[in-house]
């Protein structure tokens, strides 16, 4: 029975230091670690973040590498779990000791890692995450680089001004990155002087709206802010369907800004406004590189980027530029080099301030003929809004 | 004394059920969400009327759960995975062979059958009248086995079917959904069918009496185990066709069954053990009152869980057999 | 029980006390964190013993009381100033009455009414945390002020699964212990033998709500960010009891050794096959409650390895 316990005991040890080998990687490489969503919820998202992350990283290789180095790229996958998140960058950190990391998705996600990279050291990129907060504690090493949650419904709420909507209805799901667009939409709302008739939050799983929706109509609002993902914004422009109830203004965040989102939806999705950090539209963004970007994407994976793909190659590129102003990936000069310099990237120029926020803008869409149309801010709109909303009876009749 | 007691709690069911119902409204009342006028009056009917509609679905694959609970005293925690399977197999059909989402019953729900029939055969046979962990545990494993396998084939991307996406203009200012309606007749078919089938056919008889008395049953020459599959497999049937009205009407993710799952829980609590009509009416009642707190209280969406768990735990508290299950024995 | 048995077990305790003593500081931080959180489980999985394992009241929400903890933390932390360790006290308080306040009521159910209302009450607690928005700041999460914690934590996690491991001990040693197995086995008779059921019953589950909730909070304080969704998560609860009954569930040995085992099998396999390992998880689950409910303990009772009643 001694002799059961101590092997028992034994293999238990065992297995315990199988996980503790340490890497060292060669010296003639610039590892760049990350640990994203493969599978779990996330895994849509993060999933186009991989490819081009995967596709910057093959070209730089197939190149000149940065500063003369080849990219060693080391991807984890979290679960979609913040618990699991924060083993693998202490992992990729102190274990595999990589050079340089790249933020994980959902603001969340990463306002747990920040911590890390504040304590070691490790200047790094978040083109997932975008809730304002998370830069609002001090951090110094972890670098914004599209606009934040709460600029979202900026357009959105414009243009329900412009065409004097006055009564709007605030929901969304009840989490971090929708409750920080929300708090950006009512300060919007207030300085544009419409009012809020309701503001309210859901659960993640939510798929009935309808008292929900009944309750926004019962309130009398001509708008509906929807700070929502994919699932809960074509359920609501569904069910408002469902129940023919006429607003003047849909606005989504992220959903409509998926293609499949007018693909499922069909005409439903017609009118409904969106906001993107970016759209593949080198003729009308007119950023340097966004052309051959595309084109490499879409000969790679088959479809175009979406702006979950285009901020992720950005970032990566504005990695490329601060190592070569840095002249190593030494994390030192690297994070210095962050700080001052100011780079072009395919979806804009980059520079941050003092909490390391960039100024990025977003721009608003609309869903016409199954496209995304941009229309908000004027200086880049590609046709003008077509608003409010015909009601529901008087679509598919022409 | 005992008949005491069981009156009582039959009171107090029915109080913390008035309770359930008047809160959202002496809330809205409170919080100026209640209007007295027309409008609102119609409002509140499309609601409710859209809350039963709900129901009615849900009540659909709570009456497979409480077939299984009633036989065997098995919580099949797989449950609400086997709804969201439902809803991918649909899917499949209608995107892949274009197949109108309900004919599609005709084959899925002989697939899910077959399911059901394997999962009984080889997991819960052995298990049935063990300890109660044991099968837990197992339709746990089993639940994430299947979203996960969904989740490798599918991703966890959102899909959806449009469907019937118009409204029913009942009168003027009353709306109802097409999908809600086409669902709701299809689950009220398909569940009195089943009634019928238990209530008439000599399976569903043998099934009533192995879930009164399973020993009582066996001693008649019934073989149990046979009448366990058959059961498992319709329960199976049952949470498929779930899916498939559920499809028509939602998106769904490999994720969404969890949430089916506890809300058939909360169901099959008020309706009583393993009681079928108990589990229709239960599910109604369920959902027309998520509907009132979603529509009547401030920010009541959020909220909307607290009436399945809170059914959960306090009609448990208060009358374990629920509004028409048996005694325990 | 033998004098020289208990003097075995606990020298083998106290070794496993001093390697994990010595160890932290020739570990990096990411193994340290395994460790931290391996330890944590093992605070799980006993505590979950103790209600499920000891009295066979299999309790599907024990997840409520580690995230009732990780809230008492965060919330102490974060709003009001407190210093993180007396925090852990205030969790483990709260925990104690909560626990009191749910036993009571849901004690007197019987088997999958047990287990439904358990489940209920923790999922119910995840949505007040997610709707009392001005206390727990809602689905937005706390995020803690950032420190180096690895050490703290591991040692306090330490602390906490020693603490863990000897109540444990006692209770299965102790005459509650017997009481509480005599209730597992026919509650009807151990009442008429005049054992109080409902106090024993109560005792256990406010001891195994207890050490949940101090670990939760230590977690929270190594994972700097809370929300609703992660704390309350219902795997948690299966992980506790799966490890527990891999090991072998109502031993003290066997929940220990399901953890270390299983936890760090799940930290090699998944950096490597993502999906694969999740499948093969599910799987797994199923396999060990089918085949070997009574887990390794068992198994090794009936190949005589282990004498029956063993650290038990």
């Amino acid at each position: 029975m001694k002799k059961s316990l101590v092997f028992v005991l034994g293999f238990a040890l065992a297995l315990t230091a199988a996980p503790f080998v340490e890497k060292s990687h060669a010296m003639d490489k610039v590892t760049l670690g990350i640990a994203i969503s493969q599978t779990g919820r996330y895994a849509e998202p993060a999933g186009r973040m991989v490819n081009s992350y995967k596709l910057y990283v093959d070209q730089v290789n197939a190149g000149k590498g940065w500063n003369g180095k080849k990219i060693d790229f080391v991807i984890l996958d979290d679960k979609s779990d913040k618990q699991t998140s924060l083993k693998l960058y202490e992992k990729l950190i102190t274990q595999d000791k990589v050079n340089l990391t790249i933020g994980p998705y959902s603001s969340g996600i990463t306002d747990a890692v920040a911590n890390v990279f504040e304590r070691y050291k490790y200047p790094t990129m978040a083109p997932g995450a975008s809730s304002g907060i998370i830069w609002k504690k001090g951090r110094k090493y972890l670098f914004n680089i599209i606009s934040v949650a709460q600029d979202y419904q900026k357009g959105a709420i414009h243009i329900a001004k412009d065409i004097g909507v006055k009564r709007i209805a605030i929901v969304g799901e009840d989490s971090l990155f929708p409750r920080q667009s929300a708090e950006g939409a009512v300060a919007w709302a207030k300085k544009l002087g419409l009012k809020v008739v309701l503001n309210e939050n859901y659960p993640r799983k939510q798929t009935d709206f309808t008292a929900l929706l009944q309750k926004i109509k019962a309130r009398r609002a001509e708008a509906l802010i929807s700070n929502s993902y994919f699932a809960d914004a074509a359920a609501q422009i569904r069910q408002l369907r469902e129940l023919n109830i006429n607003l003047k203004i849909f606005a989504g965040t992220v959903g409509p800004g998926l293609p499949k989102f007018a693909k499922q939806l069909g005409d439903t999705a017609e009118y409904v406004l969106g906001f993107s950090q970016w759209e593949p539209k080198p003729e009308i963004l007119k950023r340097p590189g966004m052309k051959e970007f595309i084109a490499a994407y879409e000969k790679r994976y088959g479809v175009k980027p979406n702006y979950h793909a285009g901020q992720s190659y950005a970032s990566l590129q504005i990695f490329g530029d601060a190592v070569a102003k840095a002249g190593s990936a030494d994390r030192d000069k690297v994070w210095k080099a962050l700080r001052t310099m100011k780079t072009m990237t395919i979806i804009g120029p980059w520079k941050v301030d003092d909490t390391n926020l960039n100024s990025h803008e977003g721009l608003t869409f609309q869903i016409l003929d199954g496209q995304r149309k941009i229309v908000w801010p004027k200086k880049i709109s590609e046709v003008s809004y077509k608003l409010p909303m015909p009601k529901w009876k008087e679509r598919g009749k022409n | 004394m005992q008949e005491r007691a069981e009156i009582r709690s039959k009171y107090w069911l029915a109080l913390f059920l008035v309770a359930a119902y008047t809160v959202p409204f002496a809330v809205g009342i409170y919080t100026e969400n209640v209007f007295f006028d027309l409008q609102w009056l119609a409002d509140l009917t499309t609601v409710i009327l859209n809350g039963i509609m709900q129901g009615g679905v849900y009540a659909m694959f709570a009456v497979g759960l409480t077939l299984i609970f009633g036989v065997m005293r098995i919580i099949n925690v797989a449950h609400g995975e086997l709804v969201m399977l439902g809803a991918y197999l649909t899917w499949m059909f209608f995107f892949y062979v274009g197949i109108d989402p309900l004919l599609a019953l005709f084959i899925t729900l002989p697939i899910a059958f077959c399911i059901g029939l394997l999962i009984q055969k080889l997991l819960l046979n052995a298990v049935v009248g063990g300890p109660e962990l044991t099968p837990l545990l197992i339709t746990f494993g089993l639940g994430l086995t299947i979203i996960h396998i969904v989740e490798a084939i599918f991703t966890t991307d959102y899909r959806t079917i449009p469907y019937a996406p118009d409204a029913l203009q009942l009168t003027e200012t009353i709306a109802v959904s097409k999908s809600k309606i086409i669902s709701f007749v299809m689950a009220a078919f398909i569940s009195l069918s089943v009634f019928f089938f238990l209530k008439v056919h000599r399976i569903g008889k043998a099934i009533r009496a192995t879930a009164q008395n399973a020993d009582v049953a066996m001693v008649c020459g019934i073989n149990i185990f046979h009448i366990y599959m058959i059961t498992s497999g319709l329960a199976a049937a049952l949470a498929v066709a779930g899916g498939a009205l559920v499809s028509i009407q939602f998106g769904f993710n490999p994720e969404t069954g969890v949430l089916y799952t506890l809300q058939a829980f909360a169901i099959i609590v008020l309706g009583g053990r393993g009681h079928y009509i108990g589990a229709l009416i239960g599910g109604v009642m369920l959902a027309v009152i998520e509907s009132l707190i979603s529509f009547m209280i401030p920010n009541g969406t959020a909220m909307v869980e607290i009436a399945s768990y809170g059914m959960m735990v306090f009609v448990l508290l208060i009358r374990p057999r629920g509004l028409m299950g048996p005694k325990e024995n | 029980m033998a004098q020289n048995e208990h003097l075995r077990n606990f020298g083998m305790l106290a070794i496993l006390i001093i390697v994990l003593s010595v160890l932290p500081p020739n570990l990096n931080l990411y193994q340290r964190s395994v460790i931290m959180f391996t330890m944590m489980y093992v605070v799980l999985a006993l505590s979950w013993n103790i209600i499920s394992g000891y009295t066979g009241y299999v309790s599907f929400g024990h997840v409520m009381f580690y995230g009732i903890g990780s809230y008492a933390t965060a919330i102490l932390v974060v709003d009001y100033g407190w210093h993180w360790i007396p925090t852990l006290f205030v969790g483990v308080l709260v925990s104690f009455v909560i626990s009191l306040c749910i036993g009571f009521p849901v004690l007197r159910l019987k088997g999958p009414y047990f287990a439904i209302a358990m489940l209920g009450a923790a999922e119910g607690t995840r949505v007040v945390a997610t709707v009392w928005d001005s206390f727990t700041h809602g689905g937005e999460g706390i995020g803690l002020p950032n420190v180096e914690n690895s050490f703290e934590t591991y040692f306090a996690m330490l602390v906490v699964m020693l603490v863990t491991i000897v109540v444990s001990y006692w209770v299965g040693h102790s005459r509650f212990g017997i009481r509480l197995n005599a209730i597992r086995e026919d509650e009807i008779a151990a009442e008429s033998l005049g054992i109080n059921s409902t106090f024993y019953k109560l005792s256990a589950f406010a001891l195994s709500a207890i050490f949940p909730a101090a670990a939760g909070g230590i977690q929270a304080y190594k994972v700097l960010y809370i929300d609703p969704e992660t704390e309350f998560f219902i795997l948690v609860t299966i992980y506790m009891k799966l490890f527990a009954m891999f090991g072998g569930k109502g031993t003290v040995i066997g929940p220990i050794l399901g953890t270390f085992i299983l936890y760090i099998v799940q930290e090699i396999t998944w950096v490597k096959f993502p999906t694969a390992h999740l499948i093969a998880f599910g799987v797994f689950i199923v396999l060990v409650a089918r085949f070997m409910p009574r887990g390794l303990m068992g198994f090794a009772i009936d190949k005589g390895w282990a004498r029956k009643g063993m650290v038990h």
